[in-house]
Parts: structure tokens; sequence; C-alpha cells
């Protein structure tokens, strides 16, 4: 993922254009189209609502009706890497609670916030499937089982936790 | 079609095959409980309450999006649909607050009314109520999402319906909420507060802000809106002789349940402390209330007197486009066969004679072509010299619903950036006054490219042979050089337009106010002629009207040189027929026209005026000549509802009811009819302006035969071609599509094959002044109207659009050294107005333009008398100025 610091909403929003280009007037395109500004930012910046709207023609608050809808889809920065607590039961009985507290502490935000370095985002998650391994967190893509405060503070060692 | 024959509730009833089991429930007669179905909106099936049971497999069906299958045994009112209609009901109100008591929609609501036909008394559930902040700034709407049941009502109408889209269902479950981008207040997103969700809103959620009067209205009236030319039908609440609110009139009529923001809210004018209440007479120079007998006794000694000093042509009438058809019908004949003279126009004068002249040359029918569903038909749409979004709402939605829901494509030609911009699919922006030369060079390039419809051409018109060669110097080239617009431009939309199996052509001021409007009008004609596309459905031309009867005051005769039904004075058959039809001789010669009117007071020929409903002053060129030459007169009376800044210069002023307090007839600028109802009874000792003058009429001695409005309307059907059979057998006014179509029929056979005409471009003569380096354009505004009499007396309109201001583009913001708000001096060469700044990217360089609708900066005060030779309308479209800045410290 690029760095959202580093470019200014100009060029922002002139990279979204050269996306949105390509799916001209083609609606069904709309959550491709937004999944690719959202692979490439991390989110879908607000100010492409109307951009997207207007080369797909849809109204913008259909455009945002949809992004709204997803829980999948973002219209505020994240984080380079998501951090996801399980609350699942086999987690919960494991010790989870603790753990997203101490990943709160860690990183100094609640749930569904992101840390002011933009370097990590906090949610939860209901299971991911490998119960297992309980308790379990995921950050970015690489999941992490059997973790204890221990653990966890070597994961999050580089955030200064 | 074979009919499909299902079993509902144990009876055999049959439908046609699209029909939904709803609809089909509808029409035999069984009430099926609802709260998201409304006719003309989508059908989604979100309420649930609408669920039959289908006996054969016992699945529950939303019956609103359920077609009829052959053999269906449906049960609308089974144990099982009873319960789940309850509990759904029952959830609803879980989650709605319990402020039903102190809550406005009071009986009005579905909600509340299903509960109680369902016998649902306490609830068994937890109540969870939502809560919501309640949205404030705006004076129209106010939203209380607490009390939202989510269904959608409010989010199709803004969608397919008014075509705004400034809703949308924001967020999911139980937080989700119909809301605007970015969740804003109404008045920072796309809302222009039509109203039109507010009238569908089933709950309090939408409902409009500060009622100056509380309590449920029972009485509804239905009538026809009063501001612009698209004659809406609405319906008022009335309760104890108090107009409490608008809405749009019922679904089956022309405007589908819409409105605008004027039509909705701008009504407060009838109740103004500001209405005449008592006629009044100037006594040394200052009014003084009197009787109606005292005012009409002197106003017709004053007329009688002037009469037979200098003759009736030294008298003059000026009406009345904002009165009824049997009021311009009266007021026609009282100046032709009481005071004796055609001296008669009305202020249509100043938009519409391009289009009376330039069509009734051609087709000789004397404006728009087709009704505007058909327009809904169209695949390609020209809109040119209009900005619909201001000037006539309902024209607007109906151009955005083709275009976005039917696939239409839509050719602006325009300079400005309006709202109709992002549903171009071209966007031609002309050079200011050189329309002509782009219609006359598509026209050309239809004929070289032979995209003309030839079979059409040659059966069914005349005078082809005459344009080729007009057109031979439209070269795209020639074309490019002085409009602007790059040629391959010019070209597709040409090519778009006759390959175009339906093309329909709306234009509006922006080409009739222009000097040579009549020969832009025909072009525009030549170019429907060539591709065939008159009187197609999804065809035709559209003649806008600024005012709500501005067409009927024109079809009722309210005109120097033509009787009604544009039956011309000269005409001796017609002038016979009325003769002895009303037992006097008339006048030979046409009459004068409104400017004419002025200019010939100012010669000392016309000694005396009578204006009913007009105000010259502001919206006449040259407001000081105007102001000069009536003040100037022997003798000025002003029919009114307010004291105008015309009325003021009069020496007698007589109060007029409003639309609201008489019964008549308005013609919107499609031709159609649209029955206007009295509401409420007149202000103070008002009187309807039709009353008025029959009592002038028999004041001096000269009475007219009529005693009620009925009498009117019959002679209107007896002697005005177009009106034949207006009223059916029962009295009542038909309006429906296929009465109005036989009519146009009718009429257009009357007259031959409609006929090309050559339409010749004539550079301005004047060189731009120096001194005068921007081009102001007037334009319409949609929260004011006409001179802004009446929509600076309707509170919300005024809060929300209190002052002027003067659009001009970035770039001659930036040499003039202005910001927004600056305050600045409009200077043309005949007068100055002050306004504040607004920067916009809409506008070209060298353009600024201004609204026209402010009594207190009336741009047309900018203008110079300068009229059209042909049609003698004053340009009033653009303008050279130069602006200056206001520094504080003066």
């Amino acid at each position: 993922m690029n760095d959202i610091k580093t470019i200014s909403e100009d060029e922002l929003l002139a990279r979204i254009k050269e996306i949105i280009v390509e799916y001209s007037g083609q609606k069904w395109a709309l959550i491709p189209l937004v999944q690719k500004i959202q692979n490439e930012f991390g989110y879908i910046p607000p100010p492409s609502i109307p951009l997207i709207a207007g080369s797909l023609g849809f109204f913008p608050s259909e455009v945002q009706g949809v992004i709204s809808f997803y829980a999948q889809l973002y219209t505020t920065p994240r984080g380079r890497n998501v951090v996801r607590v399980c609350k699942g039961t086999a987690c919960h009985v494991r010790g989870g609670k603790t753990i997203l507290k101490l990943v709160k502490q860690h990183l100094q935000i609640e749930e569904d916030q992101t840390t002011a370095d933009m370097e990590y985002t906090l949610e939860t998650v209901a299971c991911i499937g490998v119960c297992a391994l309980a308790p379990n967190i995921v950050i970015g893509n690489q999941v992490y089982g059997n973790v204890n405060p221990k653990k966890l503070g070597q994961l999050f060692k580089r955030n200064g936790g | 079609m074979q009919p499909v024959t299902i079993t509902l509730n144990g009876r055999e009833v049959s439908g046609h095959p699209e029909m939904t089991i709803l609809e089909l429930a509808r029409e035999s007669g069984i009430t099926i409980p609802t709260i998201c179905n409304e006719p003309h909106l989508t059908s989604i099936g979100s309420c649930r309450l609408c669920l039959v049971e289908n006996e054969q497999n016992g699945a529950l069906l939303a019956s609103c999006v359920t077609p009829i299958v052959p053999g269906m045994v449906i049960n609308t009112e089974s144990p099982r649909v009873m319960e789940h209609r309850r509990m759904i009901v029952k959830l609803m109100l879980a989650s709605h607050p319990d402020s039903c008591l102190v809550c406005d929609k009071g009986n009005r609501c579905q909600l509340h009314q299903i509960a109680s036909d369902l016998g649902i008394g306490l609830l068994e559930l937890q109540r969870i109520p939502q809560t919501a902040a309640i949205e404030e700034v705006n004076p129209f709407i106010e939203r209380d999402m607490s009390k939202c049941i989510l269904c959608a009502k409010c989010v199709r109408a803004c969608q397919e319906l008014v075509v705004e889209g400034a809703l949308d269902y924001f967020q999911r479950g139980f937080i989700a909420r119909p809301a605007t981008l970015n969740n804003s207040p109404l008045e920072n997103s796309e809302c222009t507060f039509c109203g039109v969700c507010v009238a569908l809103c089933p709950t309090g959620s939408l409902m409009e802000k500060k009622r100056v009067y509380q309590g449920t209205t029972k009485n509804l009236v239905n009538t026809t809106c009063p501001y612009c030319g698209c004659g809406c039908s609405i319906s008022l609440e009335v309760k104890d002789n108090y107009i409490v609110a608008a809405r749009p009139g019922k679904v089956d009529t022309e405007n589908e349940g819409t409105l605008c923001v004027k039509g909705s809210y701008g009504f407060d004018f009838i109740h103004s402390p500001d209405r005449l209440k008592k006629p009044l007479v100037k006594v040394n120079g200052a009014f003084q209330e009197t009787s109606w007998e005292k005012a009409l006794e002197e106003t017709a000694e004053a007329l009688n007197l002037i009469k037979e000093q200098y003759g009736p042509d030294s008298l003059a009438v000026l009406g009345a486009v904002k009165c009824t058809n049997e009021e311009n019908y009266l007021l026609q004949k009282f100046a032709r066969t009481v005071l004796g003279t055609n001296n008669i126009d009305n202020s249509s004068r100043l938009y519409n004679p391009a289009t009376r002249l330039g069509l009734g040359t051609s087709i000789g029918f004397p404006g728009t072509t087709n009704c505007l569903e058909a327009l809904e038909q169209s695949e390609v749409i020209v809109a040119i010299g209009t900005d619909p979004a201001a000037s006539a709402p309902r024209v607007n939605y109906a151009i955005k619903r083709a275009v976005k829901l039917r696939g239409a494509k839509l050719i602006l030609i325009d300079p400005r950036r309006t709202k109709l911009s992002s549903f171009a699919h071209l966007w031609l922006r002309p050079k200011v006054g050189t329309d002509l030369v782009l219609l006359n060079s598509m026209s050309r390039l239809i004929i070289d490219e032979s995209l003309l419809d030839k079979e059409f051409v040659t059966r069914k018109t005349d005078n082809f042979d005459a344009l080729p060669g007009a057109l031979e110097k439209y070269s795209l080239e020639y074309a490019e050089t002085l409009t602007g617009i790059k040629k391959e431009e010019i070209h597709s939309a040409a090519r778009l337009y006759a390959l175009a199996d339906q093309a329909a052509i709306i234009y509006g001021t922006g080409i009739t106010q222009h000097p040579g409007g009549t020969a832009s009008v025909k072009a525009l004609f030549n170019l429907a002629l060539l591709t065939g596309n008159i009187w197609r459905n999804g065809g035709g031309i559209y003649a806008l009207q600024r005012d709500n009867n501005g067409q009927g005051a024109c079809d009722m005769g309210a005109l120097p040189d033509f009787l009604p039904g544009y039956q011309s004075t000269e005409d001796l058959q017609a002038k016979k027929k009325f003769e002895e039809h009303w037992g006097v001789s008339l006048p030979a010669n046409p009459g004068l026209t409104a400017l004419e009117i002025m200019e010939q007071i100012k010669a000392g020929k016309i000694k005396g005026l009578y204006i009913v409903g007009e105000n010259p002053v502001l919206s006449f060129p040259r407001s000081d000549f105007v102001t000069e030459a009536l003040s100037s007169l022997d003798f000025l009376a002003v029919q009114d509802l307010f004291l105008t800044e015309t009325a003021r210069l009069a020496g007698v002023v007589l109060p007029a009811a409003s639309f609201a307090e008489k019964e008549g007839t308005f013609t919107n600028f499609e031709g159609k009819t649209g029955r206007i109802r009295k509401a409420v009874a007149p202000a103070g000792e008002c009187l309807p302006d039709w009353e008025i003058i029959l009592r002038l009429a028999n004041k001096m001695e000269r009475p007219l035969p009529f005693s009620t409005i009925q009498q009117v309307m019959e002679e209107i059907e007896e002697l005005v071609p177009l009106y034949e059979g207006y009223l059916d057998s029962e009295g009542k006014y038909q309006n429906e599509w296929g009465f109005w179509k036989r009519r146009s029929h009718r009429w257009h056979s009357l007259k031959g094959f409609p006929r090309f005409s050559t339409a010749e471009y004539t550079p301005p003569e004047k060189k731009i002044n120096e001194d005068y380096p921007l081009t102001l354009l007037t334009e319409a505004v949609l929260y004011h109207f006409g001179t802004g009499t009446r929509s600076s007396r309707a509170w919300r309109l005024q809060q929300f659009s209190p002052r002027i201001f003067i659009r001009i583009n970035e770039a001659d913001a930036k040499k003039l050294g202005l910001s927004p708000l600056d305050k600045v001096r409009i200077i043309s060469p005949v007068a100055e107005l002050t306004a504040a700044v607004s920067i916009t990217g809409a506008l070209p360089e060298g353009i600024a333009s201004l609204p026209a609708s402010f009594p207190e900066a009336p741009a047309t005060r900018l203008f110079d008398i300068n009229l059209d030779t042909e049609t003698k309308t004053p340009s009033l479209k653009a303008c050279n100025v130069r602006i200056e800045r206001i520094d504080d410290h003066e």
C-alpha cells in the first residue's frame, strides 16, 4: 500500500481519476472500482465519491449509500497494518478480552481507530476459524495464535508498546 | 395479451399479465394496507405490510412486487397474514418515538392509521426508540430521522421524480437512514426543497418547517400553481380560512405528484399583511382608503372623460399574465367594446412574441406542439436558451427523467453551466447572441449529408426549396468562427439530432428575449421540420412560457393585433363574427404593444391607462422612463394584490383577489388548461379581477352581459377557436391529454402544411463599447419569481434567498480585484444597480449574470429600450455593463 501521507490531495484525486476513467459509463463496475481505489489507498477518499458518481452515472448519494452499506469499504484512512483481535467464543474463554485490552494499551487507540502514525488500525472480529490456537490476533495478513501478554509485547515492539 | 385469472379471497378475478397482486386487488376493491407503495414510484417491497398468502404453497408474498400468475390462489387476510402484518407494525412502533400527541403529522400519519386499523393497542415488545438530531437551519424542511420507518419514499421521489438524487440510504441495519452526501444538512446538499418528499413521507419524519398554523387540516382544495408557466396542479390545505400548506396535486395530474420550492412553500403572500384590503384613491398626492362605489365611480368618470375628450385610442389597457383566461377574455372585451380601443397588451410581450411570430408563421400554431409526457419518450432532447431548473422546474424534471431513466441524450446549448450540464451528452457553449448561426449550420449540415426525412419534407411541408440557398453561407467553418464552438461538436450535435427517431426541442427566454429571437425560433422550427420531428410523440417543439398564464392571456386575445384565438384584428370575417356576437362595432386598426404604449404616453398621445396585475416599473426596461411616463398620465388605475411600485403611481388602486380566492382557469405553456378554485375568502374587501372589470363596465354604463364566471366560460367556448369544448357536458374542464391532442391537431389541420421559413443572421450593429466590457445576462432564479412581488412576501423563500448576487467568472473577478460578497456597482449606459458578488466557474470569461426577480435591484433597469422590429419585444436578455467595487468607507 502507498503511504498516503506523502501525496497531496491533488495528486490523490488525479490518480483516482485515472482509475475511474477505465470504468466510465459502466454502472456495473461500481463495486470493483471502489475496491480498486481502496486497494491502492487503503480507503475511499470522500472527495472521490462525486467523481465516481459522475463517471458511472450515479448520484453521489447512491455511491455513498453503497460504500456505507459494506463493512469492508472505508471512507476514512486506515493504518498500514490492520490489527484484528478475535472475540469469538474460543478466544473469549482463553482470555481474548484481556488481549484486546492489552492491544488497546499498546497502541493507545480504541476499536475502529487508527494510530496517529498511520501504522495500525484496530478492529475486532467474531472468529477467524483457527480456534485451536486461541486466543488469536491477525496483523495485516499474518495470523498469530496462542497470544499471551509477553508475545504481544514483541509483536508491537516496533511501535514502542 | 391474454388476461390472467387468479383467485383472490375466494373470488376469481382477472387482470393483464404485468399487474402485481396489489394492483389487481386494488382494482377489485380489496384493500391491502401498505406504506412504502406509491403508484408513481418504483415498488421496492420494503415495508412488508402488503404481505398476502399464497394458499397453494403457504408462501407469504409482498403483493406490491409479486406479479400475478395464472391459477394463483391468494388470500389477503388469512390468519397468518394478519398475524405477521400486526407483528411488522408492532416492530415499527417499537422503534418509533412515543410522541404522537405532539407530532404535527397527527391523524395524517400512515403508521398511526394502519396501527389503529389493525387494532394494535399497547405493545408487548421492548421499545428501542431511535434517537436523532433534528435538522434546523433551512426554512423549508425539518427532518426528524427518529420517526423514519425506512420506506424510502423520499429517496425514490428524489431520484425518480425530481431526479436530484440528494438522498439515499446511508449506513446499514439499525442505524441506516436516508441521508445526503456526507450526511450534511439539506441546505448544503443538492436538495432544491421541492417538498415532494415531505408530501410523500408517511410519518412525521419529514415535515415542513415552522407551520404558521398548527393543527390537522381536513379541507383540501385542488387548484393550479400561480407561479411559472408549467401550471402544476396543487392541493391547498385549508383550515379556518387560512392556507396552512400546499402539496402536489393528486397523482394522476400532469405533474405526477411533483412541485418545486415555490409551489410548495411560496404561498404566504396570500395572507401577507401587505395585501391591499380596500380600494385607494390618491388625494393631494396621498392614498386614502375609500369604498368600492367611490373608487369605481372615479375610475369610470376619468376613463369616460378621456374617451370623450381625446377619443378611445387615447386609452390603453395592460393585463394580465397572472390572471385567469376568463379575466383576460373579459379584459380584452372591456378594452375593445367598453373603451373601444385595440390598445391592449400583456407582459408576455417581454418574452413571448418571438414564439408567436416564429411558430405562428411556420405552423400557424403559436406555441408548444407536444405535451410534456411525450417528451419523456424522446431519444434526443435539445435544450437551448433555457435553464429550466430555475424557470420551469417541471420541465427540468421531465428532461432529467428522460435522460436518467430512459436513456435519452441531451444536447444542451447554453454558454452558462447550469444544473442540466451534468446530464448533457453534448454541451455547446455559443457566444452570446449567435444561436441562430449554430442552428442554421446544423440545418445546412443535415441537408448536405442527406440526413433529412425526405418523405416528410416532400409530402407534408411547404417552401423547402427556399432553404438550401438561404443556408449556403452557414458552413461549419463560418459557424465555428462566429459561435466559438468547435466544428466537430456542431457536426456531432447535428448528426445526433437528425439520426434520432424522436427528437424534441425546448427553448426559453434565452432565445426569445434576444433581438432577432423570431429568426432563431424559425431556425429551430426548420430543424424540427427537416427531420420530421413535428407532432411525433417524443418530438416537437416546446416553447417555455415564463408566467402561469402568459399562454392564456394571448389565447384570449389580450393582444393589440389579435382577437381571441389569434384571429387578426384585420381579418374582416373574424371581426364581423365578434361584432355580431358582441353587438358593437370594433376598432379597425391594430393597437399599440406594451412598450409602444409607454412611448405614446410619453408623446402625450395616450392619456389614460388601466393596468391589471402588472408591474411595468420593475418588469419593463428603463424604469426611469416608465416611471416618468406613468406619472405624466391624466389617469392611471391599477388592479393588484399589493401596492406595487407601479400602483404607487396610480390615481386609483383596486384591491384584487389572489388565485386562491377566486375561480377560473390558467393555460400552461403546453396549452393545457388548469382549473383554479376558491380556497379562502378574499382578504379584506378584495374582489376577483373579473368582478372588478364587470362592475367597472356597469359604472361606465356599458355593462358586459355576464353575471357569473360560468357565463364567461360559455362565451369563450363558443367564440375562441382553441377553446371549443374545453368544458365537458357537465360544465367541468377537460384537461386530459387526448382532448388536448385532438384540439391541437384540429388546429394544425386548419392551417395547411407547415412551412419552412428562412432565418438570416444579422450581426449586432453596435460595437462593444470599451467602457462597458462585460456582457450581462439576466436569469431566472428558483427561489424567486417575476419581479419578486409575490415571492419576496413568502417568508421561507425570502429568508432562504434574501439578497441579490451578480455572478461573475473567476478570471473577471481577478481582473477587477473582487472577492466573494464584495458589494459592486453594475453600470450600464442607462442605469446602475448595486449587488453582492458571487464568483463562479459556471460562466465563460466576459459574461456576468444577474437574477431578474429582486425588487430592490431590478435587472431590467439596466436595459435601454431596444425593440425588436418585428415583435416589438424589448431586448431583456443581454446588455453591456461594467462593474466597480464599492469600498466600505463609501
